[in-house]
């Protein structure tokens, strides 16, 4: 499956994919402090483990653990 | 996992380097990013990074999962004290020209930091009797940023209904924000009692024995921050997460308020046996209430534990078994007063609660002495009251160093 992550297209392997796998795969190391839009729609964290991404889908990883201004 | 403990004891980070059983104290100021271009995407909050430790720190990030699992919340961020958590979580929800609505009823410093830090800043303080829900819901209005409250006061010892006054903020669409220091999530689980943002001081029952200061804010994830102008902006980008995003990226790495590494190692240590203290303390502290009111030198007890407390029904209600490790009572005179803990020979004259050790406080001349007999009649506090915080110590030689004190009268 296609799908584009912060602006760099990305192929997964696995199926049925939702959002907490995906910071799973991705080794996402603070996923405490990310928050995830699929197609421009935030989803909320209760939703991680129920929202399911679909090929082509535009994910953004916002994370507010940087230093300077987001 | 499902009992506190074992989640104290086994929740929180993932493998270490060397299997190290504890995440060790990353005692690092910078960490280095792999390229100029790794560096802007931590920077740009496109990249999972810790880059500095007044923002993020791994040993920090540790005592913050840990504590997020333990209260049920959704984001947690611990501070260097918590003072700093009360601050820094009123200087995100406020402004100048808005008000706080609470109790005169508080932590007298946090008292101070509302009246006097505050009011210079402009934001105002409302005053209400919190355990009087029609009173909180009247001085709700349009500025209103908080309601503000501690789940038991310190030192008067009044317990409102925390989900009475949470379906009053709710209704308005205003943050209710509640002190659980003296309850901790052990107690008390402040989410599912439909409280907004949780406080803690984690100097207190979470340091483990009075080891070090600092302070925790957690965001259980209830309130729709998209309908609070100051953070519409950022529910855009971040949704529920938008409040503690805005601590994060802005109050609390502009003014310093980080957690020291050390501090957060001692702490996540002390959380392994805060349960265990916890029992023991709020057990002595039932027992010791129940003594010093036996005592004729002794002309009142105030204990939410004791049946005849006024507060005994919420408290039970709302807490359960236990009532915490706080207890004030009154002697006849502020020289009673002194001469009790100038007798005492364990307990030691201090002033923090929740310690291992049994604390003892004449809060009059100490934490409110800054101000006048009027506005401490107000406040609740009585040139005659002594704090008792209950440690840990075998019950019997507390008692028996008690005995000292009224035998001093």
């Amino acid at each position: 499956m296609r799908i584009t992550i912060n602006g760099e297209v990305e192929d997964i392997e696995a199926k049925d994919v939702t959002i907490a796998r995906l910071l799973e795969i991705k080794k996402v190391e603070s996923p405490d402090m990310v928050s995830v839009q699929v197609n421009g729609t935030i989803i909320e964290r209760e939703q991680y483990g129920v929202k399911v991404i679909a090929e082509n889908d535009e994910l953004e990883f916002l994370y507010f653990m940087g230093g300077g201004a987001i | 996992m499902k009992g506190f403990t074992t989640r104290a004891i086994h929740g929180g980070g993932g493998p270490e380097a060397h299997g190290s059983l504890r995440v060790p104290i990353y005692d690092s100021v910078a960490f280095e990013q792999e390229s100029a271009d790794s560096m802007r995407s931590a920077f740009m909050g496109r990249k999972a990074a810790h880059v500095y430790t007044r923002i993020t720190n791994p040993t920090v990030q540790d005592f913050e999962r840990k504590m997020q699992l333990l209260s049920g919340g959704m984001a947690t961020i611990a501070t260097s004290s918590g003072m700093a958590a009360i601050s820094n979580t009123l200087i995100a929800l406020g402004g100048a020209g808005k008000n706080i609505v609470t109790s005169r009823y508080l932590f007298g410093n946090t008292l101070s930091l509302f009246e006097k830090t505050f009011a210079a800043w402009g934001l105002q303080v409302k005053y209400v009797a919190m355990s009087n829900a029609r009173e909180v819901e009247a001085a709700i209005d349009a500025e209103t940023c908080a309601v503000f409250m501690e789940s038991i006061t310190n030192p008067q010892l009044e317990v409102a209904d925390c989900r009475e006054i949470g379906a009053i903020t709710q209704k308005h669409g205003v943050p209710l924000v509640v002190d659980n220091t003296l309850m901790t999530p052990y107690i008390f689980n402040t989410r599912q009692a439909g409280i907004d943002i949780e406080i803690i001081s984690t100097t207190k029952y979470i340091s483990g024995g009075a080891t070090s200061v600092g302070g925790l804010v957690i965001d259980n994830g209830l309130f729709d921050w998209s309908q609070a102008a100051k953070f519409k902006e950022r529910a855009g980008k971040f949704g529920k997460m938008a409040f503690i995003a805005a601590l994060r990226q802005e109050v609390y790495r502009n003014t310093g308020a980080c957690l020291a590494p050390h501090n957060a190692y001692l702490q996540s240590l002390g959380l392994e046996t805060m349960a265990l203290r916890i029992d023991r303390s709020c057990q002595n502290a039932r027992h010791l209430a129940k003594y010093l009111a036996q005592q004729p030198e002794v002309k009142g007890v105030n204990y939410p534990g004791l049946p005849e407390s006024l507060y005994y029904e919420t408290a039970t209600r709302q807490f359960g078994d236990k009532y915490g490790g706080v207890i004030t009572f009154d002697l006849a005179s502020i020289d009673q007063c002194f001469a009790f803990m100038d007798a005492l020979k364990l307990v030691r004259r201090a002033t923090n609660i929740n310690d291992n050790k049994t604390l003892i406080l004449h809060p009059d001349s100490t934490i409110f002495a800054e101000y006048s007999a009027e506005e401490k009649r107000h406040m609740g506090i009585r040139p005659t009251m002594l704090r008792l915080s209950a440690g840990i110590e075998d019950h019997e030689d507390i008692f028996a160093d008690l005995q000292r004190g009224i035998e001093a009268l």
